[in-house]
């Protein structure tokens, strides 16, 4: 039944006081798929990742992790199973290091030599090497998603979700970031959440719209992007903030 | 604060300084001197078990005279009963860390909020404080050792060399002894802040969420380091018990907990040899002030309190550290300048 699939949920909801912020959803991920998660602001993205991760306990539904039922699990009995979160708001160490950032979450995996070998990679690959030494909680906005980027990647998860992972970056750093979740979908299944269009063109190939908790649409980005109610959905956001 | 312990200046400075008084301490100072200074090495080891698990651990307790006392008593009757005092000793560490290990255990696994962690550690305080102190009847003994309640334990013996409980040590002797002791426990501290599980803690106390995001179990971890603060703090309690060869339950007063707090406030949360400076420092303040009987003592450590933390926020060793820091930087620069100047005075 689930046995391709990393990960299904069941009917997941998530309320805070009245406020649905995730409402009934059936998602489902196949093993090493690389998913695009759009919507407008407040569309419940976030809420539904850290449901996800149990940074939530969902109010009702479940979530499965490779046909294991993890609801109401704790985040690091999740995160051991093999799901990797870059927050929307990076979670990082502030008051160390940026390679001591990254060694902390490499040695997870690995023993202490390899740790270090493990951590200098990432920071090569995610472009922070010149930063190694520097404190992390001083850096820039799309530094410290660079950073947080490597941490998550460093574990090597066989579930990578990225919460707008593009916000504040520049565009040397956006392209970079590009080639770096196609290159971890090739071995891992990921999840993208991101406003940024000209960004998900670049990676997006299913995706899946979330609106006001539910899921709104699900098919090819090309679909998506030409799809009337999925651009009114935007626009009327838009239109509500303007207001 | 994490750096390597190889490249930690500090370190060796403070582990010669500790090693030099240790050995010459006791050639060059009188009785009366030893003994206080005595009074320091026995209050620096207790500072140092809060200055562990609130700068390393994020984890900021009210009761650590709690397992003060409970280490102070521990000690006293085991060592009332037993003769020597080296079995005693060691169970004034094992005990109050077991007990801190199940404290911390329906703390953590309990997921009590900081605040709620706060009132608790207290409230297991205050709870031991009022017991001991209705102990007085004889019905209250344990074996040979009566509690004594608001009395207190007296004759507690003093410490002795392991196996012979008729050689007590002299002050001299038991001044190095706890000097040793002292350094042990920085160094030990020292070692753990430095390891893998020392780095965990300091990146649990910076971010939690992230933390557990790693997959790291942040209340095994927080229970270890509470234990650990826990054990460390029963010891100094026995050191204290049989320093004074007497205990009573001012051991678990609030005071005790308060002063833990100041003396790591004051010499620099995340710092281990700072709280050390700051008993020190303190304690010799407020023995100068109490033989002078302007102003209740406690009055003006309170306002001694006040002006560190207005002035110095970040605890005298940091607040020293980036002084000298800047001192050195500008005297570099000075040097910088008067080179190019004597250039010029020779090319004349
Ligand atoms: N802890 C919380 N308590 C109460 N309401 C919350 C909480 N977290 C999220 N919400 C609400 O849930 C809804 C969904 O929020 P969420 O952050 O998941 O949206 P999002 O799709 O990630 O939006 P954005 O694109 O702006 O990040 C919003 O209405 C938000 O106000
Ligand atoms: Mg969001």
């Amino acid at each position: 039944m689930s046995e391709n699939y990393i990960l299904t949920t069941e009917n997941l909801t998530m309320r805070f006081g009245g406020v649905v912020a995730v409402d009934n959803v059936n998602f489902s991920l196949k093993e090493g798929e690389l998913r695009c998660l759009l919507g407008p602001n407040g569309a419940g993205k976030s809420t539904f990742f850290k449901c996800l991760t149990g940074q939530l306990t969902p109010t009702s539904g479940s979530v499965k992790l490779r046909g294991q039922d993890i609801t109401g699990w704790l985040t690091h009995d999740i995160v051991n199973q093999g799901v990797g979160i870059k927050t929307q708001v990076p979670n990082l160490f502030n008051g160390i290091s940026v390679y001591e950032n990254i060694r902390m979450a490499a040695r997870r995996k690995h023993l202490k030599p390899m740790a270090r070998e493990k951590a200098e990679e990432m920071m090569e690959k995610c472009g922070v090497t010149h930063l190694a030494k520097r404190e992390v909680g001083l850096l820039a906005h799309g530094q410290r998603q660079l950073v947080e980027l490597a941490m998550v990647l460093a574990e090597e998860p066989p579930l990578v979700l990225l919460d707008e992972p593009a916000a504040g970056m520049t565009g040397d750093e956006r392209d970079r970031l590009a080639d770096l979740v196609l290159e971890t979908a090739r071995k891992a299944a990921v999840i993208v959440v991101e406003h940024d269009m000209a960004f998900i063109r670049r990676i997006a190939k299913f995706t899946t719209v979330f609106n006001r908790g539910a899921i709104f649409r699900e098919a090819m980005i090309d679909e998506i992007m030409s799809d009337r109610a999925v651009q009114e959905i935007y626009l009327g956001k838009q239109a509500d903030v303007a207001a | 604060m994490e750096r390597s312990i190889a490249k930690d200046v500090g370190f060796y400075v403070m582990l010669g300084i500790g090693l030099v008084l240790m050995f010459i301490g006791p050639l060059i100072w009188d009785l009366f001197q030893i003994m206080q200074i005595t009074q320091y090495v026995v209050l620096s080891v207790y500072a140092l078990s809060l200055a562990y698990i609130w700068g390393f651990g994020g984890i900021l307790s009210f009761g650590q005279a709690a397992f003060f006392g409970l280490g102070a008593y521990t000690f006293a009757v085991a060592s009332i009963n037993m003769g020597d005092t080296t079995l005693p000793f060691v169970l004034s560490f094992i005990l109050p860390a077991a007990f801190g290990a199940g404290l911390g255990y329906f703390m953590f696994y309990g997921r009590l909020s900081e605040v709620y962690l706060g009132v608790v550690t207290m409230v297991v305080t205050l709870i031991f404080w009022k017991l001991i102190n209705h102990t007085a009847g004889p019905e209250y003994s344990i074996g040979d050792a009566r509690l004594g309640g608001f009395n207190g334990i007296p004759s507690i013996p003093i410490l002795n060399v392991p196996g012979d409980p008729s050689a007590w040590l002299d002050p001299a002797q038991m001044f190095q002894v706890f000097m040793a002791i002292l350094i042990i426990v920085y160094v030990v501290l020292r070692l753990i802040i430095a390891s893998d599980f020392g780095r965990v803690s300091v990146g649990i106390r910076e971010n939690e969420e992230r933390s557990s995001l790693l997959g790291y179990d942040i209340r095994r971890h927080k229970v270890i380091v509470f234990a650990i603060g826990s054990g460390i703090a029963g010891m100094s309690g026995a050191m204290w018990a049989t320093y004074q060869t007497f205990i009573d339950p001012n051991a678990f007063s609030m005071e005790m907990s308060a002063k833990a707090l100041v003396w790591v406030m004051a010499g620099g949360i995340g710092t281990l040899a700072g709280p050390i400076l700051a008993v020190v420092l303190l304690q010799w303040l407020s023995l100068k002030l109490g033989t002078m009987h302007i102003l209740n003592n406690y009055v003006i450590l309170g306002g001694i309190m006040m002006i560190l933390v207005l002035l110095l926020p970040k605890g005298l060793l940091p607040t020293f550290q980036a002084l000298s820091l800047r001192l050195w930087t500008i005297g570099k620069s000075k040097m910088k300048e008067r080179t190019p100047k004597g250039k010029a005075a020779s090319d004349v």
